[in-house]
């Protein structure tokens, strides 16, 4: 008999919970996260960049791409000159202080300043240890230019307790920036799971439901 | 006529210079205002006797100063990112398992690696956070340049700390800067500067007068923000002494 809820879809944050990042390389998946994956449809697969390509195309704002490289197709057409906005990403991967310094001066030079970021992450999980994240930066452009700050991505989602309070359920995977004192903090997830596999393949057992 | 300023602090990077340049008529506009002022003592950088200015060391008050006496006060073993030619400032004081992390002007030093070790510290250990100063941002020969406090922002948000100012625009800094010339009154002191919110409206929340700078750092706006405002140091000098501030 199966008891809970329908779970109807996953949404996964990516780095702690389905590969682990690595310090100048392309990281290294999480055991059975592939697997895990395989429950759920490509097409369903739902990431900030399009979301933020669209923000842009709707508010006509031509930006100053902060970005991994393979995110640029999503703004193919958008023009890009004389830019009145920073869109800021993920700062894991080509990173540098010099393209921060770039953005902080585009920024300054706007009349009004606006910052789009994908995230607002305080840290990630790096194999070596946790390292600053897109809010770190996001705060710091905010303070040396006191720009708006759009914020669209996952964040709030995959935090647990920010998911729940939007009503949705929130599980908790033992891997990424996880410790165990996690379990004398206020939010208490719906499912406490190993790593990601063992979450989807207990509710998938469960017949979908939580 | 009586003289009104009496003592007079001057920011240097973008005010009295930019990096190895000389803001043009500095040089003289401080051997004017020397004589003008009741205390001979003012504050300058070896850096500006290569630019040609005559200055002494121990006319000099910084921020670093300012920083080891608050570290040895609380028996702090820090981590530093600051600028090597600051770290002489520094010798003798413990490093090893740091309980702090000392944030300066140190271009070289806004690296991934540091700034990331700097967060550990800080979320891991709990290692206070203290940060010379908070500029938003400094001017170099090529253009600007986000300062110190952009990453000391950074690490308050996400590493759940409150950075300690030791520098400007913390009104102790302007104090102890003050009491080591021997003057205490406010009310005749003046900072001239190019940072409008740290240096002059900070001069001026602890009680002294200021004068902006349309040099270094000052940016087109800046100047709504404050009464006292003049092109270049040069003619802040003029203003002191024509008693207009």
């Amino acid at each position: 008999m199966t008891t809970g809820r329908a779970v109807n879809g996953f949404l996964l944050d990516i780095t702690g919970v389905l590969y682990n990042s690595i310090y100048k390389s392309d990281g290294s998946a999480i055991p059975k996260s592939a697997e895990a994956v395989d429950f759920v449809r490509e097409e369903d697969v739902i990431t900030p960049a399009p979301v933020v390509a669209q923000y842009c195309r709707e508010h006509e704002l031509r930006p100053h791409l902060f970005v991994r490289d393979d995110v640029l197709e999503y703004f193919d057409g958008i023009d890009t000159t004389s830019p009145n906005c920073v869109v800021m990403g993920e700062v894991e991967e080509g990173f540098s202080f010099d393209r921060i310094n770039r953005a902080f001066r585009v920024l300054l030079n706007m009349p009004k300043p606006l910052l789009i970021t994908m995230g607002n992450g305080k840290f990630f999980q790096r194999v070596d240890g946790p390292c600053i994240d897109v809010g770190a930066f996001a705060a710091a452009l905010k303070f040396s230019t006191n720009c708006e700050i759009v914020m669209i991505g996952d964040d709030l989602l995959s935090d647990v307790g920010g998911a729940q309070a939007c009503g949705m359920r929130g599980i908790q995977v033992k891997t990424g920036k996880w410790r165990p004192d996690f379990e004398k903090l206020p939010v208490k997830p719906d499912l406490t799971a190993d790593c990601l596999y063992d979450a989807v393949k207990m509710i998938a057992d469960n017949g979908f439901r939580l | 006529m009586s003289r009104k300023i009496k003592t007079a602090l001057i920011d240097l990077s973008g005010t009295l210079h930019i990096e190895d340049l000389a803001i043009p008529g500095a040089q003289a506009a401080l051997e004017k205002l020397r004589k003008h002022v009741a205390e001979s003592k003012n504050l300058l950088h070896q850096r500006l006797r290569d630019c040609g200015f005559a200055i002494e060391k121990d006319e000099i008050f910084t921020s670093l100063s300012a920083a080891r006496d608050l570290i040895t006060k609380q028996q702090y073993r820090p981590f530093f990112i600051l600028d090597d030619k600051a770290m002489e400032d520094f010798e003798g004081i413990p490093t090893e398992d740091p309980n702090a992390v000392v944030l300066g002007l140190a271009p070289e030093k806004f690296t991934e690696e540091y700034m990331n070790r700097a967060f550990r510290l800080i979320k891991e250990k709990n290692a206070a956070l203290i940060a010379i100063h908070k500029a938003k941002y400094y001017q170099k020969k090529d253009g600007l340049h986000v300062g110190p406090g952009f990453y000391a922002a950074g690490l308050e948000a996400v590493a759940n700390v409150e950075a300690k100012v030791v520098g400007k625009p913390n009104k102790l800094f302007f104090q102890m800067a003050l009491e080591s010339l021997g003057n205490v009154d406010f009310s005749s002191a003046v900072m001239i500067g190019d940072d409008v919110d740290d240096d002059v409206i900070g001069a001026i929340s602890a009680g002294m007068h200021g004068i902006l700078v349309k040099t270094g750092k000052f940016r087109s706006g800046d100047e709504r923000k404050v009464q006292n405002v003049a092109e270049s140091f040069v003619e802040a000098v003029d203003m002191i002494i024509e008693n207009k501030v």
